[in-house]
């Protein structure tokens, strides 16, 4: 009886440890936060597909109608739904060409510089770092006139492309930017080899259309003298022998760059020199518009070169007196030396074509001041070497009042100076001291890989990675943007 | 009318000679430059030695504008194994000028330098990192070269925009130094849980936490700090030990700072004359000798860069001071260069003293953070990332042990001259290894036994 009792009592505990265990197994029904949740997510997953995806779709059509009510602004949407159409266009409009529009790195492509050991690199505000990240995707919205869209936002056909291309090469005056284009695309895996070569072809004639279009309606404007027309018959010709003083310099320069460059192609050559061409006549026609009397001088005077200083011509139409012949002879050959002078400095890469431009334009602006404030002082003899040796010596009487001159013009150079309010932050400033610098190091490069016996330094990969190098500076906010593209400037007309 | 002309196109041909020449072998121009000059002139020297110099910014000031650095090395962008690094800073005190402005003309001068051949600049370059870091405040600055006229306000400008002297708002570490010295404790490296302890102190102002930064990235060896308003180079501690405000606080490294102090004034013929009279009457220049002093015995400065870089870095930094007048009138600007042209390049070369070399296990990895002690002087460096180190020391014989966590510590004797650095190269064993080899020789010696007794 007892054994039983004992083993009743076993079993029962037995059970009890059992229910026990099995009670604490029960999921106690607490209402903490958690299982809330966890309560809701099962809801949520159980429902069924299909209202899930409606309700999907709502949002995005919601996000998509309010998106559309801008269609300037947000370009998301129209991209994705171009993307195919633009695809589509593309094989249909040409089929030579397929280019790819989907997202192309605009100015800012990767960095190339690694991020190296100490941080000093990667150390960047956080905000220029985000707004780094965003600028990816801004480029695309902007009116980049690189890019492949229009304004507003539709689809570039090929030909829309052509004629961009050809028409930022006609203004920048730079066939630069083809083979920019050219080579981001290249690189991208967007278009082939014999792509890239079509599309060299067709912008060459677009390019071509467009300098002889600008080229006769500036005829139509010209109403002076030979000058001009001699240069608009040279626009259609396409040889080297030309009269004309300021193509051969600027030919002769970009010829110089030719030659270093790889590409022999013959076409970009004529679209090098129709750009030229046009350039100059554009520059010309600047002037033209800007002169009332500027080209009376017939070209039997061997003037071509000075009818584009205005306020000279009226200091040389003041000299027909025949006692001012001689004097007259010595301005126009001192006036040729400078401007041959300054070809010189073109031509040998001290200055770009710009810069001699400029120079020249602001010497015409200085003896237009001098005309006004007439000076009298003659001076001592100081040292005197003129530009052009040659010519001083030949005369004699240039000679003294040339020192005088030289003193007088620093003296005025120096007031000039002192009138200018010190603002540092004018551009030419800048820019002069920074080709200053550039001057340097590339002569130093040039005279150093001589030393060391290397060809010639490549001066490519020293544009690319300046280029690299100022675009970081401007992302960290050690250079501006215009004095970075000064720098960019300066290094591609090199 | 007829000179006239002759004078005007002449005098223009003249203007075209002179633009396009240019100015010849570089010349330095002595004048002040405003934050927009001081960007333009760096900009140009990176122009002008692209190959050879980097311009980076370690942050902004409160204004701002950024703190930039220009560094000159043969490989800019990068720390070269074994390769030192040194700094200049200057300005940190806004309206003292002429630290900036020489570090602007330093600049162009080594650039200069570079390209005409000078073997000394050219060897130096190549063999270091040099830092430099014209403006610290450049927003003091600013405001202090606004003041009209001549004379310059003793201390408008002097602090950050905020009214932060930066020169005592960095984290005071002699004074744990101090404790530690007393009671026993770390020697170097004393600026524990960094990041509590720089990002979030409000304390600190955005230069000062920029400059800590900086000095936390790269391993700088030596540095210099540019101050005007008197004439002294002035070594640690800054901070005098007892509190009160004049007391020699020499530091473990006395000697060595001695010596480094030194090299900069013996060349500044101003700095090492023993004849020079105060710069003002009342001044008391009791403790400097030579153009030397140590920083406690002039005055305690408290929360100064100069200390901190030493307590909390690998860095040895000294403060110059280096004109009487903090903001003196531009013409002086080429005395103030000539003065101190040959001291400033002079205390560059410093960094190649003592003894330096590479601390590697028996792979020959370089172990990072590895210590290096010198016996009698209680002041120990790390290693770099790649195991590299520099320790300057005065001449004399030293026993430099090298240890690492894990490894057994190494010894070795060496006898160093005033220049160049000594190399001595560590090879460390790991305790594994060790335990490795000894149980190898137990095996052994086992096998032996046992061959011989032949069981």
């Amino acid at each position: 009886m007892a054994s039983k009792c004992i083993g009743l009592l076993v079993l029962f505990q037995l059970l009890a440890l059992n229910v026990v265990s099995q009670i604490s197994a029960f999921p106690t029904p607490t209402a903490s936060a958690d299982d809330k949740t966890v309560y809701n997510r099962q809801l949520t997953e159980e429902r069924p597909v299909q209202e899930q995806i409606a309700e999907a779709d709502s949002v995005k059509a919601a996000v998509q109608s309010a998106e559309s009510k801008r269609p300037t602004v947000s370009k998301d949407t129209e991209s994705e739904q171009d993307l195919d159409d633009l695809t589509v266009l593309k094989s249909l409009a040409d089929g030579q060409k397929s280019k790819e529009v989907t997202e192309v790195p605009l100015k800012k492509e990767e960095q190339y510089v690694p991020d190296e050991s100490d941080s000093t690199k990667s150390r960047r505000l956080a905000e220029d770092y985000d707004s780094t990240k965003n600028g990816m995707d801004y480029g695309k919205y902007q009116d980049d006139p690189e890019s492949f869209r229009q304004v507003d936002g539709t689809p570039l056909t090929a030909e829309d492309i052509v004629q961009k291309i050809a028409n930022k090469i006609y203004e920048e005056d730079d066939r630069g930017v083809f083979d920019r284009i050219v080579s981001k695309l290249l690189k991208l895996g967007l278009i082939t080899d014999s792509q890239a070569d079509t599309l060299e072809y067709q912008v060459a004639e677009a390019l071509q259309d467009l300098i002889t279009k600008n080229a006769k309606n500036n005829e139509i404007e010209d109403i002076e003298s030979n000058g001009q027309e001699t240069r608009g018959e040279q626009d259609n010709q396409e040889s080297d022998a030309n009269a004309d003083t300021w193509e051969p310099p600027r030919r002769r320069y970009n010829e110089d760059e030719e030659d270093v460059d790889e590409d022999d192609d013959e076409i970009e050559d004529e679209v090098d020199r129709d750009a030229e061409e046009d350039r100059g006549d554009t520059a010309d026609n600047t002037w033209d518009k800007d002169t009332e009397e500027g080209n009376e001088v017939s070209p039997e005077d061997g003037l071509q070169d000075l009818q584009y200083f205005p306020n000279f011509y009226r200091l040389l139409k003041s000299l027909d007196s025949d006692q001012d012949t001689q004097e007259r002879e010595t301005l126009i050959t001192i006036m040729k030396t400078l401007i041959d002078f300054v070809k010189m400095m073109v031509k040998y890469g001290t200055i770009t074509p710009e810069e001699g431009v400029s120079y020249l334009e602001n010497l015409d602006a200085m003896i237009a001041m001098q005309t006004k404030n007439k000076l009298g002082k003659s001076l001592g003899p100081p040292d005197f070497t003129g530009p052009n040796g040659k010519n001083l010596d030949e005369d004699d009487n240039t000679k003294a009042e040339a020192a005088k001159m030289q003193k007088e013009y620093e003296n005025l150079k120096d007031s000039t100076k002192e009138e200018q309010p010190s603002t540092e932050t004018n551009q030419p400033g800048k820019s002069e001291t920074y080709l200053e610098a550039i001057r340097k190091n590339i002569e130093w490069l040039k005279k150093h890989s001589k030393e060391e016996g290397k060809d010639d330094y490549d001066l490519s990969k020293l544009k690319d990675f300046m280029d690299q190098q100022v675009d970081s500076y401007i992302e960290k906010g050690i250079i501006a943007k215009d004095e970075g593209d000064t720098i960019k400037r300066i290094y591609s007309s090199l | 009318m007829k000179q006239f002309l002759s004078v005007v196109l002449f005098g223009a041909a003249a203007v075209a000679l002179v633009s396009a020449a240019g100015t010849e072998g570089g010349e330095i121009s002595f004048e002040y430059h405003r934050y927009e000059e001081l960007r333009k002139a760096l900009v140009s020297v990176w122009l002008q030695c692209p190959t050879i110099t980097r311009i980076y910014t370690i942050g902004e000031s409160f204004e701002g504008r950024e703190l930039l650095v220009l560094e000159m090395t043969d490989n800019p962008g990068t720390h070269e194994p074994g390769e030192p690094e040194f700094k200049y800073i200057a300005n940190m005190h806004g309206n003292e000028a002429v630290g900036r402005e020489l570090l602007i003309y330093l600049a162009q001068y080594l650039c200069n330098q570079y390209q005409q051949g000078n073997e000394t600049i050219i060897d130096l370059i190549h063999s270091t990192r040099i830092h430099l870091m014209p403006s610290m405040n450049p927003d003091g600055f600013e405001k202090a070269a606004s003041q009209p006229g001549e004379i310059k306000d003793w201390f408008v400008g002097r602090s950050n925009a905020q009214g932060v002297d930066l020169n005592r708002n960095f984290p005071d570490l002699d004074r744990i130094i101090y404790i530690n010295e007393r009671e026993g404790g770390a020697n170097n490296h004393l600026l524990q849980n960094m990041k509590k302890a720089v990002d979030e102190n409000t304390k600190l102002a955005p230069e000062t936490k920029a400059v800590i930064h900086w000095i936390m990235d790269i391993p700088f060896v030596l540095s210099a700090n540019l101050h005007g308003g008197d004439v002294v180079a002035n070594y640690p501690y800054d901070e005098t030990r007892t509190g009160s405000t004049h007391e020699y606080s020499a530091s473990p490294d006395d000697v060595t700072f001695k010596s480094l102090a030194k090299s900069y004034s013996i060349y500044n013929p101003v700095m090492s004359d023993p004849q020079r009279p105060p710069c003002r009457k009342n001044d008391d220049d009791s403790s400097f000798k030579d153009g030397i002093t140590n920083g406690g015995a002039w005055y305690s400065v408290p929360g100064g860069m100069q200390d901190f870089n030493y307590l909390s870095s690998n860095c040895f930094e000294i403060t110059l001071e280096l004109s009487c007048d903090k903001f003196p009138s531009e013409d002086t600007l080429k005395n103030y260069w000539e003065q101190n042209r040959n001291s400033l390049v002079n205390y560059i070369e410093q960094v190649h003293r003592g003894v330096k070399g590479f601390v590697r296990d028996l792979q020959g990895n370089g172990i990072s953070n590895a210590t290096i002690s010198v016996e009698g002087i209680d002041h120990d460096l790390t290693t770099a990332k790649d195991g590299d180190y520099w320790r300057l020391l005065a001449p004399g014989n030293y026993k430099v042990a090298a240890s690492a966590p894990g490894y057994l510590t190494v010894i070795k004797k060496v006898a160093i001259p005033y220049s160049p650095a000594t190399r001595v190269d560590f090879e460390l064993e790991s305790l594994m290894e060790r335990k490795e080899e000894e149980r190898e020789e137990l095996m052994d010696w086992w096998k032996m036994m046992s061959e011989t007794l032949n069981f």
